[in-house]
Parts: C-alpha cells; structure tokens; sequence
C-alpha cells in the first residue's frame, strides 16, 4: 500500500481533510470519495473537456491532476451552480436553447462558459466557438451551445446594466 | 385515428418547441449515468487484458504473477470461461451468410487488437489495472489482413473455422432491363468510392456493473446500452439463466449513436462474475478500450455506374460493394446489416426503375464493426450524389438542374423504388428548393467564376437530397435476414389515482429526449399537462419487452406504442366520465386535465376524479362494461417503413495553402412527418450533421499494415469541436406518415446522410479548377492539398477554363 498524503482543501464551499494516495487522479477523488458524479471522464488523457473542474478561480481538467497536488486548493465543480432552487442563469439558458441531449458533457461546457462569461462579457459567435473549443460535445453539434452561451451573455449583461435601463 | 382527430389541432402538446424535462438534473451534475452508480459495499472491479496482436494463436496465458498481485481477487482466462458461457453467434444459416463464433474471452486464437484474453477482477479499479498488467501473453503470429482486398487475395487466411472464405455475407439483385438501360444509355458514369474506418465515441465510454443476489439467483446488470431487452435475453441464453430472474437497466447513457447497439462479451462477463464471486462486479471502459473495442463502422468500397439520358434523366444504377466488417459480426445486427443497408440506400431520392447490385461483408483483422449512425446511408449517399454532379457538368448541366430532373415528385407518390422501398408522403422536390433557396443557390453560382478564388481561397457550393429509411419494424428486419433484432417496441400508460400518468417505454434513451417527446404524446392524448406526465424507460423489470433505440427507430416505434396505448386510457376516462356525467363519451374532449363535453365548459369533470372512479376511490361507479385501474399496454410495429427526407446545401471555403476547409453556410430542409417536437428535431439534425462532417474532415480510425489500431486516443483520433463546426439553418417539412400511428417518422440519422455527399460537393466544386474527382475519404488538409496537386497557390489567380 503506498503511503498517503494528508491534503486539506475546500471543495464547493467545504472545508476537507482527506488522506490521498499519490497517483489517485482529482476526477476520481471527486467521483468516488466524495461522490461528486457531476464531473465526467470522457477521455482521461485531458481532450474532452468532460472532466473540467474550477481550480483556485480557473478551469482545469480534473483527469489530468493529481488529488495529492490540491492541497490548499479552492475547488467548485457543477454541483455549485446551483446547489438548490432554481438554475443559473446560464443552466437555464443550456435548457432553454436544447443545448444538451445526453448532457455527459454539458458540466465542462457549463464550468468553462462560466468562466468564458465573466472574462468576455460580450463575446461574437465566433469568440464562443473558439472559446468552447477545449470541449467535444458528441450530440448537439454545438450550434445550440453556441446560442446558448449567446443568451446567456446578453442575460448577464441585462442584469449588470439594470432592467429596463 | 388519433392522427385524423387532431389534424389542426391547436391546443395538443405534439408539436410544440417544449424545453425537455430531463434537462434539470443533467444540468445540476446530477446525472446518474453508468459510473456514476453508488456501488454496493464489497463491490470488485474488472479489468480487461486485451489482445496486443491482431492475429495470432494464444499459446498459452500466465496469470501466476497477477493472480498474487495485492487486492486481486480472481483472473479468468478464455479457457476458463469456455464452456461456462457459449460464445456469441450473431447469425442463423441461411443463404448468403456464413455464421461464426466469437468466444467471450479469446481461446485459442486472436483476431484483432484489444480483443480481451483474460479478466482481472480485484477490489479497485487502481489494483486491477496493475495486475492486468501481471498477466503474460504468449502468442504465435499469424498474418494479419486489414482490408477486404486482403482478406478475399488468393492466399488470403481463412479468419474464422468452418468457413469457406472471409466472406461472412454476400448477396446480388438486379431488376429486368437493367442491362438493357445501360447499353442504350447516352452518358455513363462510374468512380470507385472509399470510405474509412470510423470509431463511434459516445462521450461516454461503455461499462457495465452487475448485482446478483444469491437468495433468489437473480441478477440486475446495469449497462451503458441502447438495448436492455436483447441485453437481458442475451445473458439468459448464453449464460443458460431464466429470464425472469434477470433485470437489465440501461440507466443515464451519454451517448449510443450505434456503439452502444450490440450486446458485448464484457457485459456477459461481468454478469457471470457477479454469480460466480457471489459479490457486485463493475467494469468501466477506458478511451483507449472503447476505441480498440467498441464496433466500428462505415468502411466501404462502393464502384457505382449511373446511366443516363442526354437530356440528364437517371435511367439506372449498377453497385458493386465491399464493406470491412472486423475481426467478428455484431450481435443482435449481424453480418449483413452494413454491406445490405448499403445497397438498398443507393437508389436514392430519385425515380430510376433500374439497378443492380453486388454486396459483400468481409471480415478481416481489425475490431469489428457495427451500426454506427446511419450506417451504410452516408457513403452509398455520398456515390450516387457525387456521380450526379459528374454527370450534370458532363451533360453540361447544373447540379441543380439534373436533381429537379429526378427528384421525386408529389405526382410520383406513392413510389416503390427499384428494391422495393415504398415512399408513401415526402416532400423531396419541396426541401431541394427551399434549401436552395435559402442558401440563395443562384446569387451564389451568379458570382463564381470559374477559377473560383476570392479573398484568397477557393469557394464552393454542393447539395444532396437525402432519404432516411426510419422506424424499421419486424418485417424489415426478417427481410433483411436479421433475426436477432425483434423490430417492435412497447409502452405501458397508465394514470395514478392522483389523475397524472406514467408512462413505461420499452426503449432508452442516449440523449435524443424520449422522456420528453413521449410525456407530450401521452400529455396530448390525455388532455394531461407536461408536469403531468412521467416517461420511464430502459429498465426490463417495468413495462412491455421491447426492441431499443437505434436506426431512427425512437418517435415511430415507441412513440407509436406511447400513441396507441395513450389513445386506449383516452378512450376508458371518456366511457368512465360519460357514465358519471350522463353523456355520451364521443361527445367527451380531454383538455387541462378535464373532461369536458364538446363544444360546453358547462358539463365536466376532472381527470383526477375519473381516476379516483377507475381506483374505487370515489362513490361514482365504473361502466359496467370497464374493470378497474386506468392503464393500457400497447406492442406497435409499423406497417410500413417510412421514409424521412431532406436537402442539404453546403457552402465551403478553402485555404489553398493549407488545405484546411471550412463550411461557411449549411442548410437542411428537413422532413421527418409529423413533428413531435420542432426543438428536438433541430437538434438532432445539427448533431447528426457535425459527427457527418467531423468524419469527412477530421476523424479517422487508423490501422498499420499489421493490424495495430495507431488513433486510440483522441489526441490521434480528431473529433470536430465548436471551433470546427458551422451554424446550421433547419427549414421544416411535415409530410406525415400515413403508415405509421401518428404519421411520425424517424429523425435520428438523417443528417449524417446528407452531410457527407453536400460537404464533399462543395469541396469538389471549389476544387473545379483542379479538374480532379472526390472519391476518397477523409478529406483532410493534406488529402485536399495533394488534390491540388502541384499548383500552388500562387499560381492559382491564372488557372481559367479548366
């Protein structure tokens, strides 16, 4: 049995002590110990994008990290979006745009628009497209994700700006 | 019929752009697709040691080393299994067709890479791998053969025993005067047209877990599949099991798109062990194993001649062609699935009365192959599209032109085609049009010239009409030689006396949104609103047997089912009403959650109460005629097979320096039949028309000369991303069906058959100056430049009148 290392870090919001062996990968820690499925492996190797978590505020592939490197490290998977109530705004937007069919990899798509948004408040097709490019979807073609994350943005921008102003 | 009844009908569900109901917890990663099960305590895990050569005899495997390695709890190796579960046999003797075996475990020989030859089960998936890694292989070399002109050369190796040759299927059929049409004919042309191996990549790769309990012998597999039905028949039989004492739950699926349509060795496996170790044992399929092992698909070899008039009417077609089927046939699908769909696929939208054909399925030495989204469609698609191209620009015709030529009619229909197929409704001249329009066709044409290049790259504009031979039933299926696939589905509809209905499908769903396309068919029928209603599906312990989804099989064939057995409880709550309020049922409207008698708000009552009445939970009483409960189980299979069709129109640039193509403008006229729900079509058709494109520019599933599988990551293996794929505009036709209920047609796969010959036009007509033929796939930046040939891009400004 190799020996573990004791890790502390904050995962949606909590605070966690966790004894890590050294090779267990951060998408199985967080699928199998604390049962936070929302993040998928797709690939394993770091191309699909299924995997993608928020690491200390940026997106990074949960598969290709090391749970034993995150100590210290503020972590929020898709389980924060919404946490109860209704969805974000920009879940609800993937929902109203039909921008999911078997939705595998709809939590990457979601963790990186998140990020995308708040970077590029005002982003063309093309920006999003280019942005989104660190994700395969298999079943939507990404033309509604594209106009999802469109909606999003100008719901976003709507909310900054005040209504009807 | 329910269809008549609500033509017009504003109020219905059925048709509307409903946002889906399964969307919610997807969205919040609350998904519970395959690994995502809460595992029960003691569960072990499966690892597979697979194959390292493509062809060779098993000498002997030592598991010695493994079976010490820390937390391994037992290894198993082909022998060990022989016997204990009989091999997969996809095919039944009959003419044409040589059925093979193919071990769960490998034996005595191996024939293809990452085919398992022992299984390692230990208490973590970590110290499986590891002591996977434990067991050694020793193999003697046989030659590999990885193409059919291999596998059917003069000292070519027989694959499989008992066979005369690597021919696993083959079958010809020619109309009378074929030969005549083709002597007298003004103008042939002929290409030989190849395509490449695709792998499927669901997103989600395969796995399954299963859970025995020892009290009863009973066993529940959950497995990422598109059919539990066959799944559970199949355990039962090759494991000699009672059916009734199984349980398959197909539960989240990211994704089938065919890879997920046969019943696989592991699922087998797993389900023995779990028996065998009295304990749960769960296996998950890693990248690199789905794409050595998961089924295949699309490699042809089509050589087509079309004969025409001068005047560009399409007289007949002759098609000789071979497909790679891999190392083994698919079960439930069988040999002949690939090499027989391509045949009948070729005729096309078009009127043509005469045609021959020859088709083979080859097994060679790489992973078998299987249904991957419409199949054969796409490339037998992409010949006869692309030959009328080449046959417009020799007649001097534009593409355009010799499509209205032949296109389908309205005055043609109904139209049985050269093989039989009848297309009962369509609008193929209608979607041409609207597609050309809308991609304005004429302005496009007006400003190319013949050199084709502006703002530095070469543009081109290509179409295709589409056909989608949609919702399949058992008829189909036997005339197609296939035994194993039964061809109906199922539903069970059924209200709770709380008034809100359930509804079980004998399918499951991978994404295209039966959950909510089927809760709007029963929403409609029942007057329920959509919170009203609860789709279940893919579990066999609840609701009809059933067939699964595949092959645009999911709105006519379940939905069918879910139309017929909604239509049953309809009827029953309009005789229970009719009874408690004193009219006539047919006088009786079912409308937000009501009962009202037509044509009056006045006399009502509310589903609710009548599902109180029909549970004996009121004071009312049933008809006399009517017994309790409110709730129908309905088997469908459709009359006929009913025919989708669409136009695409594909506009591409292309960088001649590079060779990289990008489609700048994509539309689809589309026409499925009745339209369940606009939004889950549209989506579907972008879908299906990205992974189309994706496998013409980008994707390709690779073998060395000895068989070895070289893109099984996808670093090597390139799925188009947002970055790579275009918008797409979808023009809606509804031409219902008048074969099936409801006049639904199938939607899933059209997309994908349209993509691949519009794309590949497009290309070859900026290519026009070139003066060269498209008749290979993929086309990849390289594949495009060495089209080109050597006129670089420079000199391209003097190339005129090629």
């Amino acid at each position: 049995m190799p020996q573990r290392h004791k890790i502390e870090l904050t995962v949606n919001g909590k605070k966690l002590q966790r004894l890590v062996e050294p090779r267990l990968l951060l998408s199985d820690f967080l699928r199998y110990e604390l049962r936070l499925t929302g993040t998928h492996v797709g690939c394993a190797h770091g191309v699909c994008g299924a995997c993608t978590v928020s690491i200390n505020g940026s997106t990074a592939r949960s598969c290709l990290t090391f749970a034993v490197q995150m100590d210290g490290a503020v972590i929020e998977t898709v389980e924060s979006l919404a946490p109860r109530g209704p969805l974000s705004l920009i879940q609800q937007a993937f929902h109203e745009h039909h921008a999911l069919q078997c939705g595998f990899c709809t939590p990457g798509f979601l963790l990186s628009t998140r990020e995308f948004l708040a970077r590029y408040p005002d982003p063309s097709d093309e920006t999003v497209r280019m942005a989104l490019r660190g994700h395969i979807c298999r079943c939507t073609g990404y033309v509604n994700i594209v106009r999802a994350v469109r909606a999003a943005a100008a719901k976003l921008k709507e909310e900054r700006t005040g209504h009807g102003s | 019929m329910a269809a008549d009844r609500d033509a017009g009908d504003e109020s219905g569900m059925i048709g509307r752009p409903l946002p889906r109901k399964e969307d919610d917890p997807l969205l919040r990663g609350l998904g519970v697709f395959i690994d995502d099960i809460q595992e029960p305590p003691g569960t072990l895990h499966a690892v597979f040691v697979m194959s390292t050569r493509a062809h060779a005899n098993v000498v002997a495997v030592d598991i010695a080393e493994a079976a010490q390695a820390e937390g391994v709890v037992a290894v198993y190796t082909g022998k060990d299994l022989a016997g204990r579960i009989k091999p997969i046999t996809a095919d039944i003797p009959q003419p044409g067709y040589q059925p093979v075996n193919r071990a769960v475990l490998a034996t005595d020989r191996v024939r293809f890479v990452g085919e398992a030859v022992a299984v390692v089960i230990a208490e973590n998936r970590y110290l499986a791998e590891d002591a996977a890694e434990l067991v050694r292989v020793d193999y003697e070399e046989l030659p590999s053969v990885i193409d059919v002109d291999q596998a059917t050369g003069p000292d070519a190796p027989r694959l499989h025993e008992g066979t005369r040759d690597n021919v696993l299927f083959q079958a010809s059929y020619r109309t009378a005067n074929v030969e005549t049409v083709f002597a007298s004919a003004d103008h042939i042309v002929r290409d030989t047209f190849q395509s490449h191996r695709l792998a499927v990549v669901a997103i989600e790769p395969r796995g399954c877990m299963a859970v025995y309990q020892r009290r009863n012998d009973s066993l529940t597999l959950w497995s990422s599949t598109q059919l539990p039905h066959t799944v559970r028949t199949a355990i039962a039989n090759l494991l000699d099991w009672d059916e009734t004492r199984l349980r398959v739950v197909a539960p989240d699926v990211g994704g089938g798109f065919g890879g997920k349509c046969s019943v696989y060795p592991e699922e087998l496996i797993v389900s023995f062990l779990a028996r065998e170790l009295n304990a749960p044992v769960k296996w998950i399929c890693d990248r690199r194993e789905d794409l050595m092992t998961t089924t295949q698909g699309r490699e042809y070899r089509f050589d087509v001649a079309l004969a025409f008039k001068r005047d560009g009417t399409l007289l007949g077609a002759k098609a000789k062609i071979d497909c790679n089927i891999g190392a083994y046939p698919s079960f439930p699908l069988g040999a002949s699935v690939e090499a027989g769909g391509a045949a009948i696929y070729l005729p096309g939208a078009y009127r043509m009365g005469e045609y021959a054909y020859e088709t083979r399925a080859i097994t060679t030495t790489t992973c078998p192959s299987g249904v991957y989204r419409a199949v054969a469609a796409p490339v037998a698609s992409l010949a006869t599209e692309s030959l009328m191209d080449r046959a417009a620009r020799e007649l001097g015709l534009d593409p355009a032109e010799i499509r209205r030529k032949n296109v389908l009619l309205p005055s043609d229909l109904p139209y049985t085609n050269a093989v039989g197929m009848r297309y009962s409704t369509g609008s193929f001249a209608t979607c041409l049009e609207r597609a050309l329009a809308h991609a304005d066709y004429v302005g496009f044409r007006r400003t190319q010239t013949d050199n084709r290049l502006r703002d530095g790259k070469l543009h081109g504009i290509g179409m295709a009409n589409v056909i989608e031979h949609t919702g399949q039933g058992t008829l189909r299926y036997r005339q197609r030689g296939i035994i194993y696939v039964p061809g109906f589905d199922g539903a069970q509809v059924k209200v709770e006396p709380n008034g809100r209905a359930i509804a079980w499908v004998s399918q499951c769903t991978q994404g295209q949104g039966h959950l909510t396309a089927f809760a709007q068919i029963v929403a409609h029928e029942l007057g329920l609103g959509m919170d009203d209603v609860t789709v279940i599906e893919g579990d066999t312990a609840f609701g009809p047997y059933g067939t699964g989804t595949f092959a645009s099989r999911g709105a006519v064939i379940a939905g069918g089912a879910t139309l017929r057995a909604s239509t049953r409880v309809a009827d029953k709550i309009r005789r229970i009403a009719g009874h408690a309020l004193n009219v006539s049922a047919g006088d009786l409207k079912l409308a937000d959650g009501r009962v009202y008698l037509s044509g009056t708000s006045e006399v009502s009552m509310s589903i609710r109460e009548v599902a109180a009445i029909a549970h004996s939970m009121d004071a009312r009483a049933l008809p006399e005629s009517d017994s309790f409960g409110l709730e129908a189980t309905e088997y469908y299979d459709p009359a006929a097979t009913p025919t989708s069709n669409a136009a695409h129109v594909a506009q591409v640039s292309i960088d001649p320096a590079t060779g990289l193509v990008t489609v700048v403008n994509y539309v689809v006229a589309h026409d499925c039949g009745r339209v369940i729900n606009p939004l889950i079509v549209e989506g579907q058709v972008h879908g299906a028309v990205v992974q189309g494109l994706s496998s013409v520019l980008s994707e390709a599933m690779r073998y060395d000369e000895t068989g070895q599988p070289i893109t099984v990551s996808l670093m090597d293996y390139l799925i188009a991303t947002a970055a790579d794929a275009p918008d797409i505009t979808v023009l809606h036709e509804e031409s219902w069906s008048p074969d099936t209920a409801g006049g639904f047609k199938g939607v899933g796969e059209g997309g994908v058959i349209g993509v691949l010959p519009a794309v590949a036009n497009a290309i070859a007509d900026a290519l026009v100056p070139f003066g060269c033929k498209i008749n290979r796939l993929p086309l990849l930046p390289q594949a495009i430049v060495a089209l080109m040939g050597s006129r670089s891009a420079g000199s391209l400004e003097d190339i005129h009148n090629p």
